[in-house]
This record gives structure tokens, C-alpha cells and sequence, in this order.
């Protein structure tokens, strides 16, 4: 029953877009992240981005794979293997936007974050300032970017916590990225939408 | 369910109707062992798999004819297969480890990675600025490693039994031709840089790279920050001092410029002094970095400027008066650097750097007027073949002025100069035959055209992975030094001096543990030997000095085992002797200590948002002369031990409280003795203790950070 159903949002999709083997790739990546089989999905993210050239859209997520994986995982040398590989990906990226895209500045944020929480002591000094500067970046190019709110505010209440202040202070940058996900409408098919089911999350800071 | 599956793939791709091939094989690695999750695609098509938990794939395509199959997995170098499809079944693909990933081996015999963050790295960039003792000098943490002897009265780095002018300091590649700042017997001296402009450092105890030349034991590479990561100013208030810095970015271009003022003058007054300071020690330095990015490439220009001046009163035993000395000197830097990309998997490496250095200085009646000019100019290549093969090679050239004017109210009036003006070529490769295993072989040739003297020395290490977690490795090298200042201004006849490094290293690293083991053996030739006392301009200089040393070094560190402690241990077993100089015969010289060991521990507390660092240091008996008895240097001063402090207390992430204070428990430390030069009624000589200037020294400080995020602070300054 299940498989009929997928089979039929399949033939939905088909049929509303006559899918392309760009959109059908792409379709298949994130159903293969979502069934947790993290290495055949950034493989073929990976695989479109070679196919495609010039889309910087399947990099990004081939590296933001790899990037949200190390946040579960506690293996020092699998998460540094994978940041590097995720930082190689970010550039491809890189090559195949335009020039200052937020969604990369922001990626890029979630990467050194992802160094940072994986060994404080090593990478703390060097690295904690980059994430900053790139979320600052990030909301002066697109300041109702809500990605760039949301995460940049999760990492200050995490900072606040450290210096024992109030997380609370950045709720409100919380409501007003709630707000800015409703408003989001892309045109370009893929392009970045994520984070909204990250809210739950950040806002149980708020609720202390 | 299959059906379904092929069904749906049918009505997705119509264009599969067309006659299709299968592509199917099995990925392993070199050890045996299945590779699962590679990928394996046809290069610019959708088709491709991922490999099973046997490392088996199989994908269909509609490609004919001659294809690209590449298969690529993380940690692996990915492997590429051009053929026709037809060929494509069964395939049995062996990947490569990639030399460049985690884990590999490393060439490390002999050298220190400090301040980064790669996996070789002994410190850390925190460890840098925090460590107790060091009072923010990025000279002060490296003395914690071993290799170094504590000289405490010096401040400057002596490597395994060579001397303080045996190591020479790099920034970005380019030679510092005075890395420390102007001072004065027995006051120890510091680095002139700033701490916070710099990111990764290598400080190499022996067995360096072909790249650098004319050091005996050691030389210290300093990178600079490629690109800051924010605006931002910082104010420094401290006990001796004041200092104001400021971040600009803009475009594709930074400016970072920092301001110091030191003042010994309140900490001389609180604490007693053995020196009779006239005139405070007094400094001004300005330092700014400006930085372009290119296309394909990166230019740093780096200027400092530094302005000290301190009167003093000498003591000394035949002079009851003591020795006044008055010194002012002014040191320029200049150093430019470009490195880029030139396509293909080449890249170059390009700069210039000056010194300028002027002292006038005034003893009791003399007048010594010096001006020294140095150039350093440089451009080296690389090319990338692979992963595992990498040659570079470059040229350099020096060139080097010095004058100096002596008037003494009874002797008249003495000029010195001399130029000293030398090239240099150098070529290395780099192979890495796997990943347990690597090499490095290079040549350096120099040609002295001042000193008229041309010589090859060959520089190689090797590496080898013994497990996960260990490593052994092996260096060898020659290693030339021309003469020093104080030589060649009176004879320009010598040869350079030499040195040969043998060393063996044992590597273990798991889990934030590091045990490091470095034996060596350093053979000295042709050290410089004069016939007076100090260096004259009637003495007779050769070159038939000659000495040894050889010991043993032990790192340990340990960041895991505690929570939020950290602390490391340093060994080094040093024998050495030599004869140079005015020796009379082969003795260990008295900056040579026979034992040397570094506690460093640093504890977090959390609640107190502190940082508590503690740092010992003890050092054995140092030789001294005694000219009671008949042997030479043969007298052992009595053990050196220092206990430093120093605690950071971050009030707010912007603002910083800093203590430190070194030897806290006031250890009556003796460094040397100076006997009198005639005996006295008795028939013998009577002798003075050589001590630090003050038993103690200590700052307090207060740091604040003014950036837009409010995150930034000056730990990396302290």
C-alpha cells in the first residue's frame, strides 16, 4: 500500500511537471537522505552536480549532507573526513553561483559550527569568529532570509547559555524568522527552504 | 514490488526503451577490504550507483561507445576508467587511500606545528597566548617544548645545544633579520610581533626543509592571517603598557594596524631590581598588515616599526661603578609576499622583505653608532603531479650592509663595514609512496659572493606508519651559517660554519594524547675561533672549532583524560660540548643545561568564566668557569626552577582581566657567575652571581574588544 502511494506521488509529480532527469535525480537524492542513506544520497547529488555543471544546487546539498550528519555523530575522524568533503562540495558550490549567495554564506556557518561543537578546545578560537562574520554576511545580503535568522539566533542563545545569560533575548529574531518562512515563495525548483522544522527545536529556549 | 520499481523507471525514463548496457563490478580497497557507498557514475550522465555493503554496483545506461567511469569515496583518491561501455561488466576497482586525508603519515621528524588546527599540531592556537610565563610573547610558548633550553636571562630560543643565533625566524616565508627586540646583557629579550597577526607556526629543532638555509640548529616559520574575519578594534591597558589595534576590510582588501607602548617603569618601581635603571626600558612599535585578494592569488605587505630605548647601570666586579649603557634602536621590517595560483597545479610563491636596524649606543664613554640594511628577496614554484608526488623549487638572494662608527675619548675613532651578500637555489620533491609511507629529498646550494664560498647541502626525512596510531620517522641534513655581526665586521676571510643533523622520531597519537620521542645527533665543523677575549679587529680568527650534541626530547600531552585540564610535559636530555670561540679547549658552554623539563597545565573553569594556567620550569645545573680551579668550564651552577601563573577572567566575551606573574615562589635563580679578572689578597678570584634583573616579573591587564558582533576578544593577544 505504502509503495502504491509513493508510486503515486510519483506519477503526480510526472504529471504536473513532466520531470526532467535533473528534477527526478534531485527527487531521488532527498528520498534517499530521508530514508537515512546518507552516502547514496550526497553520491548522487554529487553524480548531478558533475552532470550539470554550472548549477551550484546539488553541491550545496551534497555538502549540507554531510554537514548535518556530523551533528549526530561522535566519531572525531568520520566527522573531520566528512566536514572536509562537505568544504570541498561548498566550493564547487561556490564556482557555479553567482557571487555572495546567502544560502552557501549560511551552509558555510553550519560547517564551521560543525568543527566548533565537534572539538571546542582545537577549533573554538579559530573558527567560532567565521561563523559569526558569515551569518553577518548572510543577513546583509538577504535580511528576510529566515535560515539566516534562525540559525545565526540559535547560535547566540548557545553562546548566551555559555556566559549564562538569557537565551530568551533572541526569541523575537525566532518569531521573525517564523514569519519570514511563511513569506518564502522560491521560484527556482530546489532552491533552499529548509529550517522551518528546525524551529520547534531553537524555540525550546524560549520556553525555560 | 520490483515490478512496481521498474515500472515506475520505465515510465520516468522513456529514453531507457533504447537499448541499454549494465555496468556492474565491485569497488575494494588496496587492503582487501569491500568499499561501501562509493560512487560510481558514468562523468557528465545521471547513471551511476552506489556500492553495496560487498562493495558490489550495477547501474544500466544508454550510453554507447568510449565513456569515462569515475568511482570516488571519502578518504579514497577516485579512480577513472575510460573504455567502451561494452567493457564496463564485472570490473574489479581497487581505490587508493588518499595520501591527503586523515590519518596518513607525516614528515615531522625534527619539526613542531603550533597555533593550527591540524592534527600534527603539538599547540594549539589558544595555548599559544595562554600559556603562563610567556606574558603574551610569541616566542615565550615554544620555550615550553622541548629541544629548547630555559636561558632565562636571554629570551631568545636555544635549540639543542646551539646557540641563540643558531635559529633564525621566517614570516610568510621571507627571513626576520631581528626578530628581537633591542636589550641589554642578562634582560631578557622578546619577539617584536604582534601575536594576533599570525595563524600556523613550524618551529623545527633540526632536520628542516631545503627551503631555508643559514641556521645551525633551528628556525621558527611564522604565517600571517590571510584574511581577518571581521572589523574590529582592540584596546590593551596594561600594568607596563598601552596598546590600540584596529581591523578594516573593505572589497577584496584588509588593513589591520596595531600600536604598543611599553613602559617597565611601575613594575621596575614596585618590584626590586638588580639593575640600576637610569632610564626605563621604553618602547614604541607600530605594525600594520594590508592584504589584497587577486583572482588567483594573494598579496600581504607587512610593515613594522619599532622604536626602544633604556639606560642602565651594569654591575661588574672589576668595575665598582658598574658599566653605564645607554641604548636607542630603531628596527624597520618590511616584508611582501604574493602566492598564487598559476593553473594547472602550479603555483608560485614570490617576495621581498627589509630590514633596517639602527642602534646608537653609548658605554660609559664610548660611542657605537651601527646601521644595518637587509634584503631578502624570493620566489619559489610548485607543482602538484598528484597527490603523491609534489616537487618545488626556488631562488633567493640576500643581501646584507652593515656599518658602524666606534668613538672613544682615548682610543680615537674606529669604522667597520662589510657586506655580506649571498644566493641560494633550492629544489625539494615530496613522495608519498602510500599512506604509511613518505619521503622528502632536497638540495640547497648557496653561493656566499662576499665570503666567496659555494656549498651543497642535502636535506631528506622519511616516514612510516607503524599503526593507527604511531609513526617513526627519519631526518637528515647539512646545514651552513655565515659568520655573525659581531665577526664579520673585523674579517671577511672565513668559512661558514656547519652542522649535521641525524634524528630518529617516534609518533604516537590517539584521542587527544600525543607522546613524542626525538632522538638526535647534531656534529658541528668549522665553528669560529678568535684569540681574545671578545671579538677585535687585531684577533686571529680560523675555523677549526668543531663540537657535538646529541640527546633525547620527550612531548607528552594529555587533553582528554580531565575534564577541562589540559597539560603537557617536556623532556630533553641534552650532551653537547664544543669548542668555538675563545674556548681553551672542547667544554658544554653555559646556556647548556644538561636537563630540561616544562609542566604546562591549563584548567577551565567554567563558573568563574577563568582560565587558570600554571607553568614549571626547571632546568639543571648550568657550567660555568671558574678560574680557582684548573679545568675549563667545568663548575655546575645549582638547579634553575621557575613556577609561573596567569589567569584570564573574561568578564563579558569583549572584556578580558588578565594576571601573570612569574616564579611566584621567588626561587633564587643564578645563571652564571663573572670572576674578577685579577686575583685578590688571598691569590684567588673573587666572583659575582649572574641573576635575573628582578626575581619576579608581573603584569595585569585589561583587554577590550569593539567589534559589530560583539564576540570577538584578545585571547589570542594575552
Amino acid at each position: 500500500m505504502k509503495i502504491i502511494l509513493i508510486v503515486l506521488a510519483f506519477f503526480s509529480v510526472i504529471n504536473i511537471n513532466a520531470q526532467t532527469p535533473y528534477e527526478k535525480g534531485m527527487t531521488k537524492a532527498f528520498d534517499l537522505w530521508k530514508n537515512r542513506k546518507i552516502d547514496e544520497a550526497t553520491n548522487l547529488f554529487e553524480r548531478i552536480g558533475k552532470a550539470e555543471k554550472e548549477n551550484w544546487l546539488p553541491y550545496y546539498y551534497a555538502a549540507q549532507v554531510h554537514i548535518t550528519t556530523t551533528f549526530s555523530s561522535k566519531d572525531q575522524d568520520n566527522i573531520e573526513s566528512r566536514l572536509k568533503k562537505a568544504q570541498d562540495y561548498l566550493n564547487e558550490a561556490k564556482t557555479f553561483s553567482k557571487e555572495d549567495n546567502a544560502e552557501i554564506l549560511i551552509l558555510e556557518a553550519l560547517l564551521y559550527t560543525a568543527y566548533v561543537t565537534s572539538n571546542p578546545s582545537v577549533y573554538a578560537m579559530t573558527h567560532a569568529p567565521k561563523v559569526e562574520a558569515l551569518y553577518q554576511k548572510a543577513k546583509v545580503l538577504e535580511p528576510e532570509n529566515p535560515r539566516a535568522i534562525l540559525c545565526h539566533a540559535e547560535w547566540k542563545m548557545g553562546d548566551a547559555k555559555f556566559w549564562g545569560k538569557d537565551p530568551k533575548a533572541f526569541c523575537p529574531e525566532v518569531e521573525k524568522a517564523i514569519l519570514y518562512f511563511e513569506k518564502e515563495s522560491p521560484t527556482i525548483p530546489f532552491y533552499p527552504t529548509w529550517g522551518k522544522n528546525q524551529v520547534t527545536r531553537v524555540q525550546k529556549n524560549c520556553e525555560m | 514490488m520490483k515490478f512496481l520499481i521498474t515500472t515506475l523507471e520505465l515510465l520516468l525514463l522513456p529514453s531507457l526503451l533504447c537499448a541499454q548496457t549494465t555496468i556492474s563490478g565491485t569497488v575494494t580497497a588496496s587492503s582487501g577490504f569491500p568499499i561501501i557507498g562509493a560512487n560510481i557514475y558514468l562523468d557528465g550522465t545521471y547513471d551511476g550507483a552506489s556500492s553495496d555493503e560487498n562493495g558490489v554496483f550495477s547501474f544500466t545506461t544508454n550510453e554507447t561507445g568510449e565513456q569515462l567511469l569515475i568511482v570516488s569515496f571519502l578518504s579514497f583518491e577516485t579512480f577513472s576508467l575510460k573504455t567502451a561501455i561494452s567493457k564496463m561488466t564485472d570490473l574489479e576497482i581497487t581505490l587508493k587511500e588518499d595520501v591527503n586525508s586523515l590519518g596518513s603519515v607525516i614528515l615531522n621528524a625534527g619539526t613542531f606545528s603550533a597555533g593550527s588546527t591540524d592534527k600534527a599540531s603539538v599547540l594549539t592556537p589558544l595555548d599559544i597566548v595562554t600559556t603562563a610565563g610567556a606574558d603574551g610573547d610569541y616566542i615565550g610558548a615554544f620555550q615550553t617544548l622541548p629541544g629548547t633550553s630555559t636561558v632565562a636571562e636571554d629570551g631568545r630560543l636555544f635549540v639543542r645545544g646551539g646557540d641563540a643565533n643558531e635559529a633564525n625566524v621566517y614570516i610568510d616565508g621571507l627571513r626576520v633579520f631581528q626578530p628581537f627586540t633591542a636589550t641589554a646583557n642578562n634582560i631578557p629579550t622578546r619577539g617584536r610581533f604582534s601575536p594576533f597577526l599570525f595563524k600556523g607556526t613550524t618551529f623545527s629543532t633540526g632536520g628542516y626543509s631545503a627551503e631555508y638555509g643559514d641556521a645551525l640548529s633551528s628556525v621558527l616559520l611564522l604565517n600571517t592571517i590571510d584574511e581577518p574575519d571581521q572589523e574590529k578594534t582592540d584596546l590593551s591597558f596594561i600594568s607596563v603598557g598601552l596598546g590600540v589595534g584596529n581591523t578594516q576590510k573593505w572589497d577584496k582588501n584588509s588593513l589591520s594596524m596595531n600600536a604598543f607602548y611599553l613602559n617597565l617603569k611601575p613594575y621596575q618601581e614596585l618590584i626590586s631590581q638588580r639593575v640600576d635603571w637610569i632610564k626605563p626600558f621604553e618602547s614604541l612599535s607600530g605594525e600594520a598588515v594590508y592584504r589584497h585578494q587577486f583572482k588567483n592569488g594573494l598579496l600581504k605587505v607587512y610593515g613594522g616599526l619599532n622604536y626602544t630605548d633604556f639606560n642602565l647601570i651594569q654591575e661588574d666586579i672589576d668595575i665598582p661603578d658598574g658599566i653605564n649603557l645607554n641604548l636607542t634602536n630603531r628596527n624597520l621590517y618590511l616584508n611582501a609576499s604574493y602566492k598564487g595560483d598559476l593553473g594547472n597545479d602550479w603555483t608560485i610563491t614570490s617576495g621581498v622583505s627589509f630590514a633596517n636596524d639602527r642602534n646608537t649606543i653609548k658605554i660609559t664613554e664610548t660611542d657605537v653608532n651601527n646601521d644595518d640594511n637587509s634584503t631578502h628577496l624570493k620566489t619559489k614554484l610548485r607543482k602538484r603531479f598528484s597527490n603523491r608526488f609534489k616537487v618545488s623549487f626556488g631562488i633567493e638572494q640576500f643581501l646584507g650592509n652593515f656599518d658602524e662608527k666606534v668613538v672613544d675619548p682615548d682610543l680615537g675613532s674606529f669604522r667597520s663595514d662589510y657586506n655580506n651578500n649571498s644566493s641560494a637555489a633550492f629544489t625539494e620533491v615530496n613522495i608519498f609512496f602510500s599512506k604509511k609511507l613518505a619521503m622528502q629529498l632536497g638540495f640547497r646550494g648557496t653561493h656566499n659572493s662576499s665570503l666567496e664560498y659555494t656549498k651543497i647541502s642535502p636535506r631528506a626525512s622519511l616516514a612510516y606508519k607503524i599503526t593507527n596510531t604511531s609513526q617513526i620517522s627519519l631526518a637528515y641534513g647539512d646545514f651552513y651559517q655565515t659568520p655573525q655581526q659581531n665577526i664579520l665586521k673585523y674579517n671577511n676571510t672565513l668559512s661558514p660554519e656547519k652542522s649535521s643533523h641525524y634524528i630518529a622520531n617516534y609518533l604516537y597519537q590517539h584521542k587527544g594524547k600525543t607522546l613524542r620521542a626525538e632522538a638526535y645527533y647534531k656534529g658541528y665543523d668549522d665553528f669560529i675561533k678568535y684569540d681574545t677575549p671578545i671579538p677585535e679587529f687585531h684577533s686571529n680568527y680560523t675555523n677549526d672549532g668543531d663540537g657535538y650534541a646529541t640527546g633525547l626530547d620527550v612531548y607528552w600531552r594529555d587533553n582528554t583524560s580531565f575534564k577541562d585540564f589540559e597539560y603537557w610535559v617536556s623532556y630533553s636530555y641534552l650532551n653537547t660540548k664544543r669548542n668555538y670561540k675563545n674556548f681553551s679547549e672542547s667544554a658544554t658552554p653555559n646556556f647548556a643545561a644538561a636537563h630540561n623539563l616544562s609542566l604546562v597545565g591549563k584548567y577551565w573553569v567554567n563558573d568563574w568564566k577563568s582560565l587558570i594556567s600554571t607553568t614549571y620550569n626547571f632546568a639543571s645545573g648550568r657550567p660555568y668557569d671558574n678560574p680557582n680551579t684548573d679545568s675549563f668550564l667545568d663548575s655546575k651552577t645549582k638547579s634553575y626552577n621557575s613556577l609561573s601563573l596567569s589567569w584570564a577572567y573574561l568578564i563579558s566575551q569583549q572584556k578580558i582581566l588578565y594576571f601573570s606573574a612569574s616564579n611566584v615562589l621567588g626561587f633564587d635563580n643564578i645563571f652564571n657567575y663573572q670572576y674578577s679578572n685579577t686575583p685578590n689578597i688571598n691569590g684567588s678570584f673573587d666572583r659575582r652571581a649572574i641573576k635575573p634583573a628582578a626575581d619576579r616579573f608581573f603584569i595585569v591587564g585589561f583587554f577590550w574588544t569593539i567589534s559589530d558582533d560583539k564576540k570577538d576578544n584578545q585571547l589570542d593577544n594575552l
